[in-house]
């Protein structure tokens, strides 16, 4: 892709129209790299929006690669008109994808068109920044109380609301709702702020 | 792009992550977190955190009961000897209604629902659960076309829901049996069958449709079929299992949240929650 690296990129990410119209550009003129940088941007936030819809990440998993391909066929064709619009391009796709998922769970899923020469979707999963996270998350949930840990595990793994929570804990509602949102700050900051300490560090 | 301090995570991210953000605030934080690097990196946090937990289950918190002083305890024979005349009043209470109930319900439907048609209530086994098994409901569940585009339904079903509106369960049977696999509403079909057999009263048949539609994943009867598993393991006098599915019932946040809420409290009422916790077993799909 001209003008800039696909590292540059991926480290100052496309911000503006003017590079999401040189992007969707060089996709559609058939540049392999600029795909690849698609990729690299647009997988992590498609697997976010496939993880919170599914809530189950074989699912999500799956659905991501189907999201890409076929983003990335419409752009090879040149189906995005407004070049601005490709992040709300991507999640219409993944919209669709998702609600065709769910209509047909019992059924064969429908067959995508897999062209050969696709970009390399092992590489957009940075395994070893994922492990880094899982790390600090580990160390994050260790540090907080086990009551604490029993609401976050409550309300994000068995999907309870509050009250049923406090029901269970012997606490109040409000007492729960504040020590979930305290115990998720607290894991949150101590992720950006490891994460920043990364990034500012010396290579 | 706009520079964001992650306020918008802060406050829709793990309610997006539970799923109880509304549909429409769910597609304006996704529009932003798409193009916020501080917001997805606070939602993928969030992600991540419930995975974990997910993957590695802490060792549940033991919950302090609050001690009785020795000169509160009430003896173990008043507890019994009130609970045993509560029970009585409840035994003659019901077999009162019951004969109240009934002619009017024949007058209301002359000859439209055999006798057989009547849920059957299982046996009880001991005292204690006689008293949860009369907590289930286990009435038909209405139904509402869901035919909004206009569009066509498959014939077995439509004719198998008019046999289900008149309250025929044995001819809706019949006929939803027919409906394709691959039809749009097969799973809509399988649910009403596992209702018509509950009303028939052959609960293992309708647990393992229910269970189907249930566990199927996201569709308008999950909720009900959850609920409905419910009612079906407190008719067998299992409360410990319907406690499981109230929880799930609950945890979709729809329809049938307070309903499911409200009879969990009343289970709890009766068996006690510690208790339910203690016998809380792992359902199989």
């Amino acid at each position: 892709m001209p003008g800039k690296s696909s590292r540059e990129l991926l480290i100052f990410p496309v911000e503006h129209a003017q590079q999401e119209e040189q992007l969707v550009l060089a996709i559609a003129s058939g540049d392999p790299e600029a795909e690849q940088i698609f990729v690299l941007q647009y997988l992590p936030k498609v697997r976010a929006m496939l993880l919170a819809r599914t809530r189950d990440p074989e699912v999500a998993a799956d659905l991501q690669q189907d999201v890409m391909i076929e983003a990335i066929c419409a752009l090879r064709r040149g189906q995005l008109r407004d070049a601005a619009k490709l992040s709300a391009f991507v999640r219409g796709i993944a919209g669709n994808l998702l609600k065709r998922h769910f209509q047909n769970a019992s059924r064969q899923p429908v067959s995508l068109e897999y062209p050969d020469d696709l970009p390399d979707f092992a590489a957009a999963t940075d395994t070893i920044a994922e492990q880094q996270q899982q790390d600090l998350i580990r160390h994050g949930i260790s540090s907080l109380e086990p009551v604490d840990r029993s609401i976050l595990e409550l309300t994000l793994v068995e999907g309870l609301k509050p009250g049923a929570i406090a029901e269970r804990l012997r606490l109040s509602s409000g007492a729960v709702r504040q020590r979930k949102v305290r115990a998720i700050r607290k894991i949150i900051d101590f992720v950006s702020k490891s994460v920043t300490k990364q990034i500012h560090s010396p290579l | 792009m706009t520079v964001c301090a992650g306020t918008p995570a802060e406050l829709h991210a793990l309610k997006y992550v539970e799923g109880t953000l509304s549909e429409f605030e769910a597609e304006r934080f996704e529009a932003h977190y798409f193009d916020c690097p501080v917001c997805l990196q606070h939602l993928q946090a969030i992600q991540a955190l419930a995975l974990e937990l997910a993957s590695h289950p802490g060792t549940p918190i033991q919950v302090a009961q609050p001690r009785i002083p020795h000169a509160w305890r009430t003896p173990v024979w008043i507890i019994s000897a009130v609970a045993a005349s509560f029970l009585i009043g409840v035994v003659i209470f019901k077999s009162l209604e019951s004969r109240q109930v009934q002619p009017t319900l024949a007058q209301r439907q002359p000859g439209s629902q055999p006798r057989a048609e009547h849920p059957v209530q299982p046996v009880p086994p001991s005292a204690q659960p006689v008293i949860v098994s009369l907590l289930a409901d286990l009435s038909l569940p209405a139904y509402s076309a869901f035919n909004l585009r206009g569009e066509s339904l498959d014939a077995h079903f439509e004719a198998g829901m008019q046999e289900y509106a008149k309250g025929n369960c044995r001819g809706a049977l019949d006929v939803l049996a027919k409906i394709p696999t691959e039809s749009e509403e097969a799973r809509a079909g399988q649910f009403y069958s596992g209702a018509c057999q509950m009303h028939l009263g052959d609960f293992a048949l309708a647990s393992e449709l229910l269970r189907k539609v249930a566990y199927a994943g996201n569709s308008p009867q999950q909720e009900n079929a959850f609920y409905m598993l419910a009612q079906i393991a407190l008719a067998g006098n299992d409360p410990a299992t319907a406690h499981t599915y109230l929880l799930r019932t609950i945890s979709l946040c729809g329809d049938f949240e307070e309903r499911a809420r409200s009879q969990d409290r009343k289970i709890a009422k009766f068996t006690g929650p510690s208790k339910l916790d203690e016998a809380r077993k792992p359902v199989t799909k």
